[in-house]
């Protein structure tokens, strides 16, 4: 099939050209050639024969990228990455203003106070010399900004990807698809490289050098991972993420809470939490 | 070729990426585009003004740009959706460059837009770069030419760059290419070896 159509039918309308170009189940024998449009009458120059296939090439594209950008999931990566951008800004200036508050006031030991950190910046927002203070002031309350957008993205993964939010909470869910890139490549994954999602660096690092593997990226995040009994922590880490893997594919296709499912999940990760396995 | 004294530059509209300019001529990276590094490597590579390419890992087109300048027409086939905004903001000021938004591991989907080509010019961060190639085999003119960027750690990293090099050209040799030549493009990038082949 060529995108013009045949010899007798020959047409550009866009349109008539989709139909034609998604239609199109085998590689043609007999590839298109500019001159059959110039011999339907249509245009009378190559150049203008590329004209013609660039402006239904480009309204495809078009199409496509904005489908793409439809999808229900992108609005919620991008949310989930600003959010964890914004931890990244938050701890580098939290850092530098403890720093600039040690170096204003003598006699203080920032290591062995119980006044770290966020607490420090408090203080430092309260008294502190003017600048110092604004700064604080506003790491604070980009803090703020973050705590709110942190409730947004639970919200807004509860309601986009509601199975996998069932099984590791709406935060969790998604910084996992937000790494895999979506939630189509998610539902393609087997359970083991959502197990280790996050975890790239060791991946690799055991692939070439034969390392031991990791156990788990970011669903150790989650608290049954993270409060598991070392010894069983993997294998929770596997269970889970073999349930996500199942999860990830009801939401991409159902797109609904399959209460079942997630009730027959959680029963077999506790029982390995619990530790009878 | 055009170099303005050893320097590789191509003849059209600045301003695609923030190129630099020498007079009227955009000044081609080897830092950046694969393609100018070969040519950096190896002066005998070339773009004629007559022939159509298809392009295939278009991303956001600054190596496409340059190529446009050269040829009579490129195909660009890219499948992100953000890399594809920028290829299409080439293309608006290019009337040569038909970009094409879909996956090279599935040209079934866009053969129904294709003519045959000169040259098929391969940049692609897949695992099977050897069968994309193979699988775009019919849309080569015979006596049309393959240049291959292969980007070894893409394919596997476990095995070793000149592995990865070997078992391509067994592949591209096999599936209907003739293996011409091979340069890797040390210093510019790291890893990447451009395989020039042939459709007999």
């Amino acid at each position: 099939m060529h995108w013009y159509g045949e010899a007798g039918e020959i047409s550009i309308d866009p349109a008539e050209c989709e139909e034609r170009i998604l239609n199109t189940t085998t590689i043609p024998s007999v590839f298109c050639n500019w001159e059959d449009l110039r011999d339907a009458g249509l245009i009378s120059t190559r150049e203008e024969y590329i004209r013609a296939v660039r402006e239904v090439s480009i309204f495809l594209a078009m199409k496509g990228i904005a489908a793409d950008l439809d999808k229900k999931d992108a609005a919620l990566l991008q949310m989930v990455r600003t959010l964890d951008e914004m931890d990244d800004v938050i701890n580098l200036l939290t850092e530098r203003v403890t720093d600039w508050h040690a170096a204003i006031t003598p006699g203080t030991s920032h290591k062995y106070t119980r006044a770290n950190g966020p607490r420090l910046v408090q203080k430092i927002a309260k008294s502190g010399s003017p600048s110092l203070k604004r700064v604080a002031r506003e790491i604070l309350s980009l803090s703020g900004v973050r705590t709110d957008l942190m409730k947004e993205v639970s919200r807004e993964a509860v309601s986009v990807i509601p199975n996998m939010s069932a099984l590791v909470g709406g935060l969790v869910a998604a910084r996992l698809i937000a790494r895999a890139g979506g939630l189509e490549s998610t539902a393609k994954m087997p359970g083991s490289s959502i197990q280790v999602i996050g975890a790239e660096s060791a991946l690799f690092s055991h692939i070439r050098t034969g390392s031991s593997s990791p156990k788990h990226g970011i669903i150790f995040q989650h608290r049954r991972v993270h409060n598991a009994k070392k010894e069983v922590r993997g294998k929770v880490a596997r269970q889970l993420a073999a349930k996500l893997a199942i999860a990830a594919r009801l939401d991409l296709y159902r797109g609904e809470l399959d209460a079942e499912f997630i009730d027959q999940a959680n029963a077999k990760i506790d029982s390995i939490f619990g530790g009878e396995s | 070729m055009i170099d303005i004294k050893g320097t590789l530059v191509s003849e059209g509209p600045g301003g695609v990426y923030n190129e630099r300019m020498l007079g009227n001529f955009r000044v081609w990276d080897p830092y950046r585009s694969k393609l100018a590094a070969l040519w950096y490597l190896d002066k005998t590579t070339s773009l004629g003004k007559d022939e159509v390419v298809l392009y295939l890992g278009a991303a956001n087109g600054t190596t496409v740009s340059h190529v446009a300048d050269y040829v009579e027409s490129v195909y660009a086939v890219e499948f992100a959706p953000r890399p594809m905004e920028d290829l299409l903001a080439v293309a608006k000021k290019r009337k040569n460059i038909v970009p094409i938004y879909a996956d090279a591991t599935r040209p079934v989907r866009y053969a129904a837009l294709l003519e045959p080509v000169d040259l098929l010019y391969q940049d692609v961060a897949q695992p099977n770069q050897a069968g994309i190639a193979v699988k775009h085999l019919p849309f080569v003119k015979s006596g049309g030419r393959l240049v291959l960027m292969l980007k070894t750690r893409s394919v596997d990293i476990r095995k070793s760059a000149d592995e990865v090099f070997a078992d391509t050209c067994a592949e591209l040799k096999e599936g209907g290419y003739v293996v011409e030549k091979s340069v890797w493009l040390d210093p510019y990038h790291k890893d990447h070896a451009a395989i020039l082949c042939r459709k007999v």
